[in-house]
């Protein structure tokens, strides 16, 4: 069966909301975000995406492992592939006089060779990627323990998705921990016959083989236990009409003040970008000064 | 009551599989009428599950194959009811109430066979708040589903199937994951549910716990074929002891005329214990700080020829406990020493060289596509050398029954053949201590019998513990018990002194059966206990 994610009521600010509304609104926002390049455009959003957060009542004791996970792959993956290679973003990167730091030609076997330079766009961007995945995510990262589980139906549903697909998604959100509670189990079984996940050294394929044990377990109980809930649903109708959700959700005032808002920001982030042009990448003269 | 139109009307069913060659059921014929209670028994593989499904209409489907002959519920064949209609007049309870549940909350699941049923709201409340009225669980409303004991997951279960009204309830082998008192809850509300007129259809092997319900009617089937049909009563004369679970004074009866089993512990023997190998000091734990304690101040110690049960309600801590053992938990406070070294000093890796833990559910550790690499993968990582991998490797298959098996992979295997699989792979890593969680889960008497007697008379561990909820394995093999309930040590001693305490057993959520009757009975003469076939032979004629 699957678990929950540590969901609990807190009564805090965001909780008195739909969480239909919540959804529409962190969607909009999104869209909204999307229209810029520019650090300080950015960084108003990174700072609305915050104060969603402070106002959860969600404390750094209860996320701190989320949110280690999500910087170590923002900055290292995000980060260094564009610090260092400049991709991952505009294209415009390319065309852009770059003022470089620092440079090195490094030879290739036949006679290539691979030029890699740190210039003061690339640090520009990396910077301006890194605050932008990070906006997104913590908008998004908070749901887990933030939304009442038992409400992922008929919050997908109530925004007019159809049952099936809102069902999906409620069994799709409890599946990420049930995966984490599986992994955990049959790490410690391997580890009670002897497997030793410092070990993982050698090749590609040698750690491959190495993980298999791990791996092979977790995705047959995956498999095993999408046929249960199958079967499960089917012995008690599912698919047979449109449903009945018990969970009830109604907009109140606040609600449409919050929907407005989002269309509001999405509204005018459009205009800013599409009519006056603004948002587009930009690097601080400072960093172009500095570069030379 | 017979004069009734039968609920359910089987006949001359043969059903194969599409991807097998033989017909897993044949020519069954079986009539069951509202208000009665049928207890269908037999081994694993006997063609139980497949008469389910054909009722509740999984076959055909989800399970495809070839079907001959007709099965009618209440007069109309199977296969012309709607699926909404079958799902209204079958409620199903699958074996496992973990498979069972698919919502995340309590109301929610007893509502979801409503909900797909499309009703109003107000009606669908209607309906859950009067299913938990009458289960009694109504305090579980609002709670989430997976934090629920194994024994409330069960009941849960059995309110989501009764809140759509079925007329017939299949139930599959329900008690197996329940300890013995959940078991006789679930059990009084099933006989309950047929006297209300309900068609009960109860799959059980543990007929002993399941004849305390009176059922009306009782098929036992082999191979797929009824052997027999009829009263309880004729059952004890005409099933097979060794492989179905019967009443220990019928059993007694018939093994007279058999000649004394053998069974000789290699494990050390009671009153001469060796050196110390596992020493728990006021240990407590919990997972985090904002959770609540499992184990509370928890003092007891492993020694060389200790044959241990670990007994205790579902979710008393068992699996905690005996994790500490091997460190994949470290004890919150207090420690656990394994051979003379605190948990927090070592490593898992090193531990797993003493000791050899079997987990729960075999599907969480088994990888390998042959047999015969599944089980060298433990021996491989503790670096034996690979003469001594083979002849263990050639000992756990024997042990297991399963020699046959060493080519086949084991994701391919049954439930029952993966667990006996996890078991070998364990023992082919000979541990000096064995730890097993829950070895008999899934499997038949006859198997989990035998290859405890295999694993227990060969030589070469200095101490085996099992967790278990089955009072009989433990009385039968252990020479100690320990007693755990709501994380604290409530008993630690030898078998017969703990299991003669009825109250404290029944404050433990454990119920004495009928062969710990039998043996207090003669415990004066036999000075020990032992299974029913022995008692045969130990006590005289009276």
């Amino acid at each position: 069966m699957l678990v929950a994610w540590k969901y609990k009521f807190r009564n805090s600010f965001i909780d008195t909301f739909d969480p239909r509304a919540r959804w529409i609104v962190s969607f909009l926002v999104l869209a909204s975000v999307l229209n810029f390049w520019d650090f300080r455009f950015i960084i108003f959003f990174f700072a609305l995406s915050m104060l969603q957060v402070k106002l959860t009542k969600l404390t750094w004791e209860e996320t701190k492992r989320a949110w280690t996970f999500i910087i170590v792959l923002v900055v290292f993956i995000v980060g260094i592939n564009a610090f260092v290679f400049g991709r991952g973003g505009p294209a415009l990167l390319g065309d852009i006089e770059p003022h470089v730091f620092w440079e090195r030609v490094i030879l290739l076997p036949f006679g290539w060779s691979w030029t890699l330079n740190l210039t003061a766009e690339k640090t520009a961007f990396a910077i301006t990627q890194i605050v932008r995945m990070l906006t997104v995510a913590s908008l998004f990262f908070i749901i887990p323990w933030t939304m009442d589980p038992s409400l992922y139906g008929v919050t997908f549903g109530g925004m007019g998705l159809p049952y099936r697909f809102a069902f999906a998604m409620d069994l799709a959100f409890r599946f990420v921990p049930t995966l984490a509670r599986d992994f955990q189990v049959t790490l410690d079984a391997q580890k009670a016959r002897g497997f030793e996940i410092e070990r993982l050294d050698g090749g590609v394929v040698a750690t491959i083989r190495k993980v298999a044990p791990l791996l092979v377990p977790v995705v047959m109980n995956a498999i095993i236990a999408g046929e249960d809930i199958v079967n499960a649903m089917d012995l008690r109708c599912f698919g047979l009409k449109e449903r009945t959700w018990i969970g009830k959700l109604t907009y109140q005032t606040r609600d449409y003040v919050l929907i407005a808002f989002g269309i509001t920001l999405l509204v005018v982030s459009l205009v800013l970008n599409h009519v006056f042009g603004l948002g587009e990448f930009w690097v601080p003269q400072w960093l172009i000064d500095l570069a030379g | 009551m017979t004069d009734t139109q039968p609920a359910i009307s089987i006949r001359d069913l043969t059903f194969t599989y599409r991807i097998r060659e033989e017909p897993a059921i044949h020519n069954i014929n079986l009539e069951l009428h509202p208000g009665e209670l049928m207890l269908m028994v037999g081994a694993s593989g006997s063609g139980k599950s497949t008469i389910m499904r054909a009722i509740n209409g999984l076959i055909p489907r989800t399970y495809r194959g070839t079907m001959e002959g007709s099965i009618n519920l209440f007069g109309k064949d199977v296969n012309e009811h709607s699926m909404a209609e079958l799902s209204q007049t079958v409620g199903t309870l699958l074996q496992d109430p973990e498979r069972q549940i698919v919502t995340s909350k309590v109301l929610n699941e007893v509502a979801f066979g409503l909900e797909n049923l499309a009703l109003p709201r107000e009606e669908i409340l209607q309906r859950v708040d009067e299913t938990l009225g009458y289960l009694n669980i109504m305090k579980l409303r609002e709670r989430e589903t997976f934090r629920l004991s194994g024994g409330e997951k069960q009941i849960v279960g059995v309110a989501g199937v009764l809140a759509m009204r079925p007329r017939i309830l299949l139930l599959d082998e329900p008690l197996a994951s329940l300890d013995p008192a959940s078991a006789h809850e679930s059990l009084r509300i099933f006989r309950e549910l047929a006297n209300q007129g309900i068609a009960v259809l109860l799959v059980e092997h543990r007929v002993d716990d399941a004849l305390a319900i009176d059922p009306d009617t009782v098929v036992y089937l082999e191979n797929g074929r009824i052997v027999y049909s009829g009263s309880p009563d004729g059952l004890m004369q005409t099933a097979d002891f060794h492989r179905v679970k019967l009443p220990a004074s019928v059993v007694m009866q018939r093994a007279k005329a058999e000649p004394e089993p053998v069974y000789k512990p290699a494990v050390g023997q009671v009153g001469h214990l060796g050196e110390e190998l596992v020493r728990f000091q006021n240990v407590g734990f919990r997972y985090s700080n904002d959770t609540s304690t499992i184990l509370h101040d928890i003092n007891f110690s492993v020694r060389q020829g200790d044959i241990i049960a670990l007994l205790g309600p579902n979710g008393a801590g068992k699996t905690t406990l005996v994790k500490h053992v091997l460190g994949l938990l470290k004890p919150t406070s207090g420690e656990v020493r394994l051979e003379g070294v605190a948990s927090k000093d070592s490593t898992v890796a090193t531990a797993a060289k003493t000791v050899g833990y079997v987990f729960q559910n075999p599907s969480q550790m088994l990888f390998a596509p042959s047999v015969q690499e599944e089980l060298a993968y433990g021996p491989t990582n503790l670096r034996h050398d690979k003469a001594t991998m083979e002849k263990n490797i050639r000992w756990a298959l024997e042990t297991i029954h399963m020699s046959e098996y060493r080519d086949s992979p084991p994701l391919a295997l049954s439930y029952g053949q993966q667990k006996r699989v996890s078991i070998a792979s364990i023992l082919a890593m000979r541990s000096r201590i064995l730890m097993m969680d829950e070895p008999t889960a899934g499997q038949d008497y006859w198997n989990y019998r035998s290859f405890m007697d295999g694993i227990l008379q060969m030589p070469g561990f200095d101490a085996v513990l099992f967790i278990t909820h089955d009072l009989d394995l433990a009385l039968t093999y252990a020479t100690r018990i320990l007693l755990l309930s709501n994380g604290r040590l409530a008993a630690d001693g030898p078998t017969a002194d703990v299991l003669q305490d009825e109250e404290l057993l029944r404050s433990c959520r454990v119920l004495p059966t009928s062969l710990l009757r039998l043996n207090l009975q003669h415990l004066p003469t036999t000075g020990r206990f032992m299974r029913a076939e022995q008692l045969a032979h130990a006590v005289p004629n009276p």
